[in-house]
């Protein structure tokens, strides 16, 4: 039996619908990740589970008992919300210890679960302050803190990280990975952030206008993501996307061509995918670092460099592809995003070639579908460090 | 800086100037004139007392004056509660709520905010009468209520649509119900708009005077503006003790009105949103 699930689950607002028919299920100890563009849904649907939002229809279920008309507090879950949402009158001991404190428990057992979750957390020394003194990644702890002293059955985050700086966000990632582990806990953790997702998650759940596109592993989606949506969701720099045409397809295979490139590309097509007829409108996917060096027998392209940015150990070259451009790109140029890892000595203007490798590329139909994978997922080592 | 900005500086400074000596001036006039005689008064209204006394403060206190600070006290106390306690409540729902007859609910607060209390003196004595609350305190703590409702409402709604929500979101999952979240959160947070709206309602009760005179009779009961009328007789008055109470009169008010200004002009200036 899943530990949470989802079933059927509608939020309307009116005539606008947020969330549409979404069902899925969480298994016991899950970090569970929704992630999506603002708007498609995913904070209505992680407020519906807490009880915030009142569901349309559909079902929400914890251990198999529908909790859906349930008051929040009854539900058995705790939440952390972005802007923190600690009490401001109270020092963080009271705080932490709060909903214990209105459902009527002892004093001691109080005080034992605030120590308790505040030494998981390590913030001892904070207790008696109130939250005006302390910082944002402070802040958050508590808030979090104040989620492990009621020890619920489902963890939801609501953003958690996006009012911390980057170097924070790093660090908080890391020690709620730890803390999952730690607590074992049933987590669900909305975000708008793919990295985020792709870091913490143990299954991604990606949203677009309230509907799910896509369920899986971090890599399953970044590997094999179902539609053009999911593909240029995960990964950053996003994939690059270059509008071509269908040629004639036989045996599993299908040519395409791009105005402004040489030849066409032969790509072999994902079993039981239907090849588009000739003429069709197709659109040719490539991951940054999926750009050759050296012609593989697909496509060329020769440009300038726009943009290089040096990260030491990796380099992001911005490539204008000069008529060829990439639809829908990270830098809303039509540049390519080029990744290499390696340093690369190389300024604005000068002259760069990349080469389009048929076995690297995905290719999506005329409805956005995924058509063909890379035929060389980049070499997977399990258990090997 | 240029010379612009210093003239606009200089206007604005001088208006304020003369404002505030246009205020303070009744009240400086007040305080000597309680040292002065009847006949000086009357015969150098602006100049100072020949000597200094005190007398008059000695005149004012034998009527009662005690009394009648102990009962203003008290029924100001009494209905400053009364109208933040209904009042925050009111807000709260109204400001919560997304249904349109709740809006209509809140216009005729506001509304009622317009009506003079002269107005419906006649019906009001009459059902105070009818109630058989005539002399008692409640009669006067009812009616300062209902009348300082619709203002204070207005207060907090402005204030309760700034709330912070996630506070009261976690309060639900903290396990609070509405009563809690109001009285455990909301009320503890909401310093700065209930000390500005006792501050305001405080002043006007303290100093109102209609209502008073037709509801308290019994001089035990009487509240200081009333009080202060014993000094007048029918064809004299004694002026310099009547300043006397007065000045009496004014010190608390004016004393919780320095110690708190700091939330009272910070909450008015967030109203009108």
């Amino acid at each position: 039996m899943p530990h949470l699930e989802i079933k059927n689950l509608v939020k309307k607002y009116g005539d606008f619908t947020a969330v549409k028919d979404v069902s899925f299920a969480v298994e016991q100890g899950e970090f569970v990740v929704m992630v999506g563009p603002s708007g498609c849904g995913k904070s209505t649907l992680l407020r519906s589970i807490a009880g915030l939002e009142e569901i349309s229809s559909g079902e929400i279920c914890i251990n198999g008992r529908d909790i859906s008309r349930d008051e929040p507090s009854d539900r058995g879950v705790a939440m952390v919300f972005q802007n923190y949402a600690l009490y401001p009158h109270m020092t963080v001991r009271q705080n932490m210890g709060f909903a214990l404190k209105i459902a009527g428990a002892p004093k001691r057992e109080v005080n034992e679960a605030v120590e308790r979750a505040a030494a998981i957390l390590r913030i001892q020394e904070q207790l008696d302050k109130r939250p005006k003194a302390l910082s944002g990644g402070q802040k958050q702890r508590v808030a979090i803190g104040r989620a492990i002293t009621r020890s619920p059955d489902v963890f939801l985050f609501d953003e958690p990280l996006s009012n911390l700086d980057a170097a924070l966000r790093s660090q908080m990632r890391i020690e709620l990975g730890r803390l999952h582990t730690e607590l074992g806990a049933t987590m669900v953790y909305v975000t708008h952030d793919q990295t985020e997702a792709m870091t913490m998650a143990s299954r991604i759940v990606v949203l677009h206008d309230g509907i799910i596109e896509q369920i899986g592993t971090p890599l399953d989606l970044y590997n094999e993501p179902h539609n053009r949506f999911v593909a240029g969701f995960l990964g950053s720099p996003r994939m690059n996307f270059i509008e071509a045409r269908a040629e004639q397809s036989r045996e599993g295979m299908v040519s395409v061509s791009a105005p402004g490139l040489d030849g066409s590309l032969r790509i072999k097509l994902k079993a039981g995918a239907d090849a588009p007829a000739p003429g069709e409108k197709v659109t040719v996917g490539v991951r940054p670092e999926a750009f050759g060096e050296h012609d593989a027998g697909g496509w060329t392209i020769k440009g300038s460099i726009a943009v290089i940015e040096s990260l030491g150990r990796e380099t992001l070259v911005y490539l204008d592809g000069g008529q060829v451009r990439a639809t829908d790109s990270e830098s809303h140029e039509g540049y390519f995003a080029v990744h290499r890892t390696r340093q690369i000595t190389a300024r604005h203007g000068d002259g760069l070639t990349v080469t389009v490798d048929p076995n690297a590329v995905f290719l999506f139909g005329p409805d956005d579908e995924t058509i063909a994978f890379p035929q060389s997922h980049h070499s997977i080592i399990h258990n090997q460090v | 800086m240029g010379s612009r900005f210093r003239f606009v500086n200089v206007v604005l400074y001088g208006a304020v100037s003369l404002w505030s000596l246009f205020v303070l001036l009744p009240l400086v006039w007040m305080v000597i004139a309680s040292s002065k005689t009847r006949r000086e008064i009357f015969l150098d209204p602006l100049g100072l007392p020949a000597q200094f006394r005190l007398d008059a403060f000695e005149r004012a206190w034998s009527v009662g004056m005690g009394t009648f600070l102990f009962n203003s006290a008290i029924i100001t106390f009494f209905s400053v509660i009364v109208i933040v306690v209904v009042s925050g409540m009111a807000a709260y729902v109204l400001a919560r709520s997304d249904n349109k007859w709740m809006q209509l609910v809140y216009l005729m607060i506001v509304a009622g905010f317009a009506v003079p209390v002269q107005a419906v003196l006649v019906p009001l004595f009459q059902m105070v009468s009818e109630a058989g609350m005539l002399n008692s305190r409640a009669a006067i703590v009812l009616p300062y209520a209902a009348y300082g409702v619709p203002f204070t409402t207005i207060l907090f709604y402005a204030f309760f649509l700034d709330f912070p929500r996630e506070l009261e979101e976690a309060a639900r999952l903290d396990g609070c119900g509405r009563l809690q979240i109001f009285f455990r959160i909301i009320l503890p947070l909401s310093g700065p708009a209930i000390a500005s709206a006792a501050i305001f309602q405080a002043v006007f009760i303290w100093n109102e005077f209609v209502l008073a005179l037709l509801m308290l009779t019994k001089p035990a009961l009487k509240t200081l503006p009333v009080g202060i009328l014993q000094l007048t007789g029918e064809f004299t008055a004694d002026w310099p003790a009547i300043m006397a109470g007065l000045s009496i009169a004014v010190l608390p008010i004016l004393l919780i009105f320095i110690l708190a200004q700091k939330y009272f002009v910070r909450s008015l200036a967030g109203l009108g949103k």
